[in-house]
This record gives C-alpha cells, structure tokens and sequence, in this order.
C-alpha cells in the first residue's frame, strides 16, 4: 500500500537495475521459447522517462538512484469497465440475493440500495481505488448510476473521491442510466451528467431494458454529439438481438460521424454467434473504430481472438468488485488478463506477451514482430514494477507488483527502500 | 508438538440468519477449542472464561474453514523453481506428448525440488491432503515416483497424500503394464489411468488392464478421461461395466470427464444416477477453456465431486496458482453460485465434502472429535471466504501449525 513515501522523491530520479525486454529467443527451430532482457537504467523527469541507459554506461548527473534489483517494467494498467459508485467493498460482506426475474431483480433491488448506499459511496469508492492502484492500474474508466432514484449524488460521490487520486490515476466516468434511459426517464438527468462532470454518455440494453432499440440509441447519439462525448453503452441483450443492436450501433456511429469514439462493453451476444457472424460485426466495428470491452466471463466469453484479429481494440475490466449483482471479483487486471490468456489457450511466449496490450490499451514491451516497443524517451513514466523475467510470465504467473509509478510517482508500493545513493 | 492447547477466540459458522424464509447472512460465533493428540477434543464459547494450565494461542477472531484437499496435481511436472518457461507450440496432443517426453530425464533431476514448491504453495493456500498423479512411464521409469516420494516425505508431518501411477504416455500404447507393477509395489497407492480411446487405441482393453491391476494391487482407481463427446462417455460407461464385475464400488476416481459436459443432459442425468450407485467420484479442475462435467447435476445426484489444480505450470500450461479457495471460488462463478448458502455449501467441493452447515443451518463442523485440521483465514463466514478469495493466516494439520502464525498482523499482511 502507498505510504506517503512519494513525497520524499524528487521529481527526477533514476531506476537502476531494470529489466527491460530486448526481444524473443528462437530454439534450432525458429520457434519462439523464450523473451531476452537486458538491465538498463532508466531516467524519471518531469513525470516522464527522459532517458534509457544500459547499465554498463555511466551516469553522470547526481540525482537520486533506486535500484530495483532486476525488476521488469512494464506499462501500467487500464481499469475499463468499473462501478465504483456501488461496490460493497470496503464494507461489511453481503452475498447477493437470488434474482428471480433476473436484471430487472437487480433494478428493483437498487431502488433501496442506493439511497443506503449512498452516505459511504465516497469511502467505498476511495477503497476500491486503493485496492486497483495496489494491483497496477492508473487509469480507470467508471460507469456511474445515473437514474431517477439516486439522481446525480452517485456522481457527486464518485467525482469527490477520484478529485483525492487526481495526483495517482486519470480516469473517465460514463453516465450510466442503470435502470432503462428511457425506462426510467432518465435522459434529462444523464444531459445533466455530461454537463456535471460525466465523460462519456452510457447506455443499457436497449432491446431488453429500453423496449425501443431505435430510440434508445437515437437518443444515446443525441446526448453525446451535443455535449461532443464518447460512448460507452452496456449491452448484454443475447445472440442475434445483441448482434442486431450492435448493428444498428455501428449504423448511427457512421451516420453521427462518431467513428473512434464508441465502446460496447460485455458485447455478450457475441458469444452466442456463428463465427461468419461474429467475423462480419467485428469488421464491421474495426472500420468504424468501435471498441469493445469484456470483464471475461468464464461462460459466454466473447470471441476476443477473434475481434482482435480483426483489428477491433478489445479492453478489460473487472466491472463489479462485490456488490449487490455479484461477489466476486478481485480488481486485479493483471488476473483478469491471465485468466483471458487461459480460457483462450494463449501458453506460449508471444501470445502471453502480447496479452499484456488488452489491459495496456495496447500498449506491450515487445511488438508483434518482436521488436522493442516500449519504453521510450518521452513516454508518461507509468510503469508496474514486477517480480518477474518477462510480460509473459507476468501474465501467466500473476506476477507479484513491487511498486507502481504514475506520471512518475510511486503511488502504490516503494522504491524508497531500494535507495542506493542519495544527493 | 502434538501436546495439548487451547484455541481461543476461533470464529465459527453457527447458523443462517433467515428473512422472509430465504437465507439472508450467516450467523458466526466465537469459540474456544481443545486440540488434543492432533484432535478437537472439546468446545467452548469464547466468552466463558477460560480456566485452564494448558498453553493458548488466541485465533484473534479468525474464521476457521475445514482444511482442504487438493485432489488432482501432478508434483512431478511442475516448473515451479526452475527458470521461466512458457509452452512449446504444439500441433496436437501427440506433438504434446513428445515434447514432454523430451524433457522428462532433464526435469527428473530437480524433481525433488520443484515438487516441494508445489507443496509449499498448495499448504500455504490451505490445502494439508494432496493426490498426486506421478508419471509411470518408459522415458522416465521411476525416477520421478522416487522423486515425489522425497519431496512428500518432507512434508511428511504437513500434508497427507496418495500417489497414483499415472502412465501419461498410455499403458498399452507404450507397453507400461511391468512398470506399473512396479510403481505399485515401489509406494503407489492408486492404479491411473489415461483415454483408454484418444491414447491407447483400444478401449476395452486399455480398461481391463487397469482394472485387473487395481484388483492384482487391491488398489483404488483414478483415470484421466479427456475423450469428447460420445467417445469419452463410452469410455465411462465401459468403465461402469467393468467397475461392477470386479466390485470395485467406491473405489474408482474419473478425472476431468469432460465428456459428461458434452452429450445431451438426458444421458448426463442417468449417468450421474449410475455413478453415484456405484461411488464414483468425479474429479475436475474447473476449467475454463472447455465444456467441463456438469458438477452441479453431479451432485445434485449425489456423485461425489473434489477439484484439483491439475498439473500446472509446466510444459502442458503455465497458468495456475495452486490456491484450492480460488478454485473453489471460480467454480461457483461457474454456476452462478453467487447467494449465501450457494457460496458457503462450494467449500465441500475442496474439503472432501466437508460443509460447516446444512440447508437448515445446523453446525455440522467441527465436531468433538474431528481432526484437527483447518484453515484460520480473514472472513466474516465461509461464503465470504469462497467469494473473496480470503487471505489465509494459518493452516493447522492434525493441531499443528504448519503454515503461516497467529499473529495475525504480521500474517496477513
């Protein structure tokens, strides 16, 4: 956990001892088995990376050096689909009650939730925070309820508490009308939202929960042209309904001119289709530059190879982190990469490394040719520093993270322990 | 060390709280418990004053679980120590194999070693039983049976085990009937098996010949059946034949079944009867890359059902972490296992079917009397455990401490 240490650090230092990703080894058959690294030292300044040197080289300048022993590097992480406003963590345990009219259940249950909820959102949030921060994330992007029964105090609460992290992550909150934007009536209030602090215009289930596809994603369209914000709608609506939705989607996506600013997250339809199906859609969203968002479930998991073969941008979240519609979930992206790696057979090198990129948004230390990609000079120092030799054992072991670093910053872990000279 | 002491302030699950006639929360109480000669030998509340000349050690309000068992690993493939490795490319499981066989004689040399990490982290997670499948084949012969056997030995006074000879490399279709012999006289306790149709080619055979050395032995059974669909059913339903003319009742372990996940429910459905006729156990690691068994249809008939780890981490997959509650936890996010008792009744899947309530509620562990083997984690009940993946503080086998301490500051950390 973060313990105020960052203080203590100058704005310009050097990590000493780094490991750094050079490429991949080949055996006598050309097959890849293996990644090499090197150790570099790497400068801090202005919360960025100003400079990349072997260890072998001689550093000239008398700033603060941390070595870190070996660790490896890697680009920190992005939290894509979370509900920080209505998690139970951080509070006492609660199991979730059985839904006997499954979402809808869910919807009703909210209605005294919330209002309960409410008093310690902030704190909850903050918690939730921490334990993503402790994990490796320094950007999240989180769907706030927006509806009639909490109004915009959910907003409130959730732009008090990301206001105390300004300093250790960026985020974007979608304004999320929860119960139905037009079931619930809740358009006005989510125009508000955009105009209080809300970054992207969100959406739910237009077939299932709005009961009127077109206008629901009309009005969706609408919200985010006039106040010129990205998209981030739910759809969990099945098969050909999902698929038909998606459609539609991507229709009034070309029509608004929104190409590169709309995200479907779960997609969950997906799951159901037949691969020229899926293969076409896909297509159809890489074109428009549609991306799409899964928490990967462990049944109905969306065909995310697929998509992203096809060029579509695929990112993670961990969604819910306990609350009222699941217990479960750890907040860890790293794990929720991992267990995408398994349930999709990624085991071997290339494809473990490469799937660091669908919690990076995209960003790997290696290309897909193999070629060093990252870090450089000039890039934002956001950086997990991880008890592992590569980003593919990382990603299949679960790498243990020694410290994470935002614009420079240590902001979850230390370093200060690895001090090794001091101006 | 198996002197007797006092356990104070051990939470325990004592009831469901119940609203509207569904159940709501658990109901925890705080215990004093007497371990004696690795038993618990008496209960108390906590807020009875405690009267006593024995030592104390104060659980500081943890939740004790039931300790688990990890009921499917193979200690002897494992990376675990060694340099990272990720997987080959391998075009088909033949490919697979032979790329195992590959690297068998130069892993055995460590064998030892990494199967103690192995078991460093199961024990760590919880787990104080494990069964472990050991190759019993002709590229390694039993070097690493020996290998495993060194490392359970130390670890002799933590963990409980059995050892099946596994012939990975199939027992007709590398001849290793003698070997097998041998592996079951040299400490096996239980004859293995593998797709008597995918590897061996010859289904009833394959069979027989397992069956006749679990009868030769008066050894229990437990075979690896990845065969698909209709192919791998077959192969359970020659399997039950065989289990009847030889008696073999409550004796024989499937692993994996995959196929009772594939054919249509109605087959499924009778099957499970069948199973759970004759005692048959199912054995699964909750994957996640394919159809698995139908465990909830599985043991709504009443067939036995315990998860394992598999072999993890080594040249077959580098995922895993060995942690029994996490596993546990994915299987009722498999299900939907997501209320309060569908989340507390999960833990019998790693506890050899230990449940510390029933549906009613009623205290069904510990009893006086039970082993005293359990796992003191940070959780308000055992729902929350499953859900939240609690963090272990100790792990008591037969009252011992064998992992982690009950300074609970400086363990949980």
């Amino acid at each position: 956990m973060w313990d105020g240490r960052v203080s203590i650090l100058s704005k310009s230092y050097w990590l000493t001892n780094v490991s750094l990703e050079n490429g991949f080894t080949y055996n006598d058959n050309e097959v890849i088995n293996g990644t090499a690294t090197g150790k570099y030292n790497v400068k801090i300044e202005n919360g960025k990376i100003a400079s990349i040197q072997l260890v072998s080289d001689l550093i000239t300048d008398q700033l603060p050096q941390y070595d870190v022993q070996g660790l490896l590097m890697v680009p920190s992480f992005k939290e894509m689909h979370i509900h920080i406003d209505k998690t139970y963590y951080g509070g006492p345990w609660k199991a979730c009650m059985p839904a006997t009219n499954g979402v809808k259940t869910r919807i009703e249950e909210e209605q005294i939730l919330l209002p309960k909820l409410l008093p310690t959102a902030k704190e909850r949030a903050e918690k939730m925070l921490n334990l993503l921060l402790s994990y490796g994330t320094t950007h999240i992007r989180t769907h706030c309820n927006i509806d009639p029964v909490i109004g915009l105090k959910n907003l409130e609460a959730t732009l008090q508490a990301l206001e105390g992290y300004k300093d250790k992550l960026t985020h974007e909150i979608v304004a999320f009308p929860q119960h139905g934007l037009l079931r619930s009536h809740s358009v006005e209030l989510v125009r508000e939202a955009m105009k209080y602090g809300a970054n992207l215009v969100g959406g739910v289930d237009p077939a299932s929960i709005d009961e009127n596809i077109e206008r629901s994603l009309e009005t969706i369209m609408e919200i985010a042209v006039e106040s010129n914000s990205d998209i981030d709608v739910h759809l969990h609506d099945p098969d050909h309904l999902g698929l038909f939705t998606m459609q539609r989607l991507a229709t009034l996506t070309e029509k608004a001119g929104w190409q590169g600013r709309v995200t479907v997250s779960h997609a969950s339809g997906l799951a159901d289709l037949s691969v020229p199906d899926a293969t076409a859609i896909a297509e159809r969203f890489a074109d428009l530059g549609i991306s799409i968002t899964s928490t990967v479930p462990i049944f109905r998991t969306i065909p995310i190879p697929l998509l992203s073969e096809k060029g579509v941008k695929v990112e993670l979240g961990n969604d819910s982190i306990t609350d009222h519609w699941t217990p479960f979930g750890i907040g860890d992206n790293l794990e929720k990469v991992g267990r995408l790696a398994e349930r999709f057979r990624y085991i071997e090198e290339k494809t473990l490394a490469n799937s660091l990129g669908f919690i990076t948004g995209g960003v790997t230390p290696l290309n897909n040719e193999g070629e060093k990609a990252w870090p450089n000079v000039g890039d934002e120092a956001n950086i997990v520093l991880v008890e592992a030799t590569c980003s593919a054992e990382a990603v299949a072991r679960r790498a243990k993270r020694a410290a994470v670093i935002f614009k420079g910053n240590v902001v979850s872990g230390s370093i200060s322990n690895l001090e090794s000279t001091t101006v | 060390m198996n002197q007797s002491y006092w356990l104070k302030n051990v939470k325990l699950d004592s009831g469901f709280v119940f609203e509207d006639g569904k159940i709501d929360s658990t109901e925890t109480t705080l215990y004093n418990l007497l371990i004696n000669d690795g038993k618990i030998e008496q209960f108390q509340l906590a807020n009875f004053p405690l009267q006593t000349e024995l030592p104390v050690q104060d659980a500081k309000n943890l939740l004790a679980l039931p300790a688990f068992k990890e009921m499917h690993n193979h200690l002897d493939k494992t990376y675990l120590g060694l340099p990272w490795k990720a997987c080959i490319p391998a075009a088909n499981l033949v490919e697979r194999l032979n790329l195992e066989a590959a690297e068998l004689v130069e892993l055995a040399e460590t064998g030892q070693h990494r199967a103690e990490q192995m078991l460093h982290l199961l024990l760590k997670g919880g787990a104080t039983h494990v069964r472990s499948h050991v190759n019993i084949d002709p590229y390694i012969g039993l070097k690493n049976l020996e290998e495993i056997q060194k490392a359970l030995y130390t670890y002799k006074n933590k963990m409980t085990h059995e050892i099946v000879a596994f012939p990975q490399h199939g027992l007709l279709r590398t001849n290793s009937k003698t070997l097998m012999k041998t592996a079951m006289r040299e400490g096996a306790t239980i004859v293995g098996g593998l797709d008597p149709g995918g590897i061996d080619q010859n289904i009833e055979l394959s069979l027989f010949e397992m069956v006749d050395l679990a009868v030769q032995f008066d050894a229990d059974i437990d075979i690896h059946i990845h065969d698909p669909g209709h192919l791998g059913f077959y192969t359970i339903q020659k399997l039950v034949s065989f289990i009847e003319q030889a008696g073999w009742y409550n004796r024989v372990a499937v692993s994996h079944a995959f196929a009772l996940g594939d054919v249509p429910q109605k087959e499924s459905v009778e099957m499970a009867s069948k199973l759970a006729s004759l005692g048959v156990s199912i054995m699964s690691t909750v994957p996640i890359n394919r159809v698995m068994p139908p465990v909830d249809l599985l043991h709504s008939k009443g067939v036995q059902v315990a998860l394992g780890c598999d072999g993890f981490y080594d040249s077959w997959s580098p995922h895993g972490t060995g942690d029994m509650l996490e596993k546990a936890g994915r299987l009722a996010e498999r299900y939907n296992w997501k209320d309060e008792y569908g989340l507390s009744q999960t833990l019998q899947f790693i506890t050899g079917g230990i449940r510390t309530l029933d549906e009613k509620g009623n205290q069904l562990w510990p009893k006086v009397g039970d082993e005293a083997s359990m796992v003191l984690v940070d959780a308000s009940c055992s729902a929350e455990a499953v859900a939240r993946r609690a963090k272990r503080a100790a792990v008591i086998a037969n009252g011992n401490i064998v992992y982690g301490g009950l300074n609970y500051e400086s363990v949980l950390k």
